[in-house]
């Protein structure tokens, strides 16, 4: 039996047969390859899938972050027990999170730390110092007493430059110099910062002003600020105050709060005066710096979060029958 | 000779298709070419779209390129994963002080979230240029959607349920966008959530919420007059009641913060919509999920419902006494 078939056809058959299958495969190749079928079980998936999350979150955490040749940004906030603490914290910890080279530095209204604080700092990603100071009694703001009665905050924010001093004291070498460039900043729980905001604060010399959103009954206050200084301040409430501004509308350098080590908040100022009470010490309206575009753009609002109401639950406890405290809130 | 070039040429023929063959009977349930995705849907990486819904809106198999334009680099969300499910956030927003505060600290707390789909919808008869310019800047995947609730429904001298409660018709607008703009059959897995601009989510939240298959519930605080309000687990697991004092007889006795579902159930039920008219003060989730799902089918996230990730939280309205009649501030100024 002689087979009639040439060599020569064969060859050509098969460089065909190849061509085709390269132009196929040519084809694919903007496609998706759909690789989820590989006999994976839907579990293993599922953890496949929350390890690569999870890679991935840790990725961003590093990269972008790393940024150590800017000056750092320590932020003091004052915090007390009441039902949205943790939700504030939790609001306020995503926005820092996307702040390169801040330390938070929080300090509670308590005789010790608290479990809620401790454990919410621990697991929050943020460089942070966890402090402590309790607002001595004829100076709290008891139950239903207007907000602006007494001013609030002062012994903790002033326990956070405190803390700062120390540390700035005992620095040394790179690390001293790194404190030079530092800004300090006191943001308050309940407020409503945009992430430009602490880019117009980084650089500040002595003490850089900004306008504020939402406060001092008007939509904003505001320094006025002509051939680049500050003149006056726009608000609409007690204007000749020495600085008629917000919490939340200024930044001070470390240096500046290292070489004034008498500088702090008076807890006893008048009402409106608490900002003043700190900064005369350090600056004159003449040496402040504008930010925010010559101080035209509001960055921060000063938001004020409503007391939940708590009616029900006050009612389920009167019987004994309140939710579980266990679950935190 | 001829002889041992035929045995060549058998040789040749045989042994190549023998191994062919046997790699083929191999590879039968794995292909070795990568199977193409029909009509993958748009939503990819960092790209914004703007749209109106009347235009004809067909997404054909696009490679949008990912769009990095932000002003500050730490400002960028985190990259696209084609693993993961998309999260669809869907906020109603409106028009008042607070507004652009709220939007920018919900932005701080998203631009974390992996895979996320904004959809911003607007209770206004045009895009605003604040929230417009708001979205631009963050650098989020978002959708900016606007329908406006007509001015009598939304006024409050009216009965109860003549009203329409705030935000039905954005968030039905939203979910008529997805239904649109989405192919069901493109295998693009997605979960739906509804994030109003003044609550406050945890990143864990988010997590949950992404591997539900049908839909999933958790506790939220603050509702209901109660430190939290939170389905109740039966021990196999199950959801068989509400833990609220509020109406727990309510079929979903859960608020809008506190449930997500899978974007393929919503496919399977067009005519699931929150009701407009005639829904009774706190009836308005179960409007929704009543047509989409059973109390036994939903699936308890954040550790069978006993941890908190959500918040009701409230702004408190500022009080703009010092503005006067006229306005004492620049109204140029955006705040």
């Amino acid at each position: 039996m002689r087979m009639r078939l040439k060599l020569k056809t064969v060859f050509v058959m098969y460089f065909m047969v190849s061509l085709l299958g390269l132009i196929y495969a040519l084809m694919q190749l903007g496609q998706r390859c759909d690789c989820r079928d590989h006999g994976m079980s839907k579990d293993q998936q599922i953890s496949h899938l929350r390890t690569e999350l999870q890679k991935l979150q840790e990725h961003i955490k590093t990269s972008e972050l790393k940024k150590t040749d800017v000056p750092k940004i320590y932020v003091i906030t004052p915090t007390y027990a009441r039902l949205v603490q943790k939700a504030e914290l939790t609001r306020l910890t995503l926005t820092f999170l996307h702040v390169p080279q801040l330390h938070w530095i929080v300090v509670e209204d308590a005789p010790q730390p608290t479990p809620l604080v401790t454990d919410f700092l621990a697991a929050s990603g943020l460089t942070y110092t966890h402090l402590h100071k309790l607002t001595p009694k004829d100076r709290k703001l008891q139950e239903g007493d207007p907000s602006w009665l007494k001013p609030r905050g002062a012994e903790q924010r002033n326990e956070g430059l405190r803390w700062l001093r120390e540390m700035g004291a005992a620095a040394e070498g790179k690390e001293a110099a790194a404190l030079e460039e530092a800004v300090v900043y006191f943001a308050d729980d309940d407020n409503t910062y945009s992430l430009q905001l602490f880019e117009e604060m980084r650089y500040t010399y002595r003490v850089s002003v900004w306008p504020v959103g939402l406060v001092g009954g008007m939509k904003f206050e505001r320094p006025v600020v002509e051939d680049g200084k500050v003149v006056r301040f726009h608000t609409g409430w007690r204007p000749n105050r020495p600085f008629a501004m917000d919490m939340a509308g200024f930044a001070v350098s470390l240096r500046s709060v290292m070489t004034n080590p008498e500088a702090r908040f008076d807890g006893d100022a008048q009402m409106g005066f608490l900002e003043s009470s700190f900064l005369q010490n350090l600056v004159t309206m003449d040496d402040l710096e504008p930010k925010a575009d010559l101080c035209t753009k509001v960055l921060v609002w000063h938001t004020r979060t409503e007391k939940p109401k708590m009616k029900r639950e006050d009612a389920l406890q009167k019987q004994g029958l309140g939710s579980d405290p266990d679950v935190e809130v | 000779m001829p002889k041992r070039r035929d045995f060549l040429a058998l040789v040749l023929i045989v042994v190549p298709w023998t191994l062919l063959l046997t790699l083929w009977h191999q590879r039968a349930g794995n292909p070795l070419l990568p199977v193409p995705k029909v009509n993958r849907t748009g939503v990819s990486k960092a790209h914004q779209r703007n749209f109106r819904l009347h235009e004809p809106c067909i997404i054909k198999n696009k490679h949008i390129t990912e769009v990095t334009q932000m002003k500050y680099v730490h400002s960028r969300s985190p990259p696209w994963s084609d693993a993961l499910p998309t999260l669809h956030v869907i906020t109603p927003t409106y028009r008042r002080p607070v507004q652009k505060a709220e939007l920018t600290r919900l932005t701080n707390t998203l631009l974390h979230v992996h895979n996320l789909h904004w959809l911003v919808v607007e209770d206004a008869a045009e895009r605003t240029a604040l929230v417009s310019r708001l979205l631009e800047n963050t650098g989020l995947n978002y959708t900016h959607l606007y329908v406006e609730t007509p001015q009598n429904l939304k006024v409050l001298k009216k009965p109860r349920n003549a009203r329409i409660p705030r935000g039905t018709m954005q968030r039905n607008l939203a979910l008529r966008w997805l239904r649109e703009n989405i192919n069901p059959s493109s295998g693009h897995k997605g979960v739906v959530y509804f994030a109003d601009d003044d609550n406050t989510y945890s990143l864990e939240l988010f997590e949950e919420m992404r591997w539900t298959r049908k839909a999933s519930v958790w506790p939220v605080a603050f509702v209901g007059g109660l430190r939290y309000e939170s389905p109740k687990i039966n021990s196999q697991g199950k959801v068989f009641g509400w833990r609220t004092v509020f109406d727990p007889r309510r079929p979903f006795a859960i608020d809008m913060a506190g449930f997500a579902v899978n974007l393929q159930l919503i496919f399977s039920k067009p005519q699931a919509y929150f009701k407009l008219k005639g829904v009774k003060g706190g009836y308005q989730e179960s409007s929704f999920l009543q047509d989409l799902i059973t109390l036994s089918d939903l699936e308890p996230k954040a550790s069978n419902c006993t941890k908190v990730l959500v918040w009701h939280t409230r702004t408190e309205r500022p009080l703009l006494v010092n503005e006067g009649k006229k306005g004492f501030t620049n109204a140029s100024v955006e705040v």
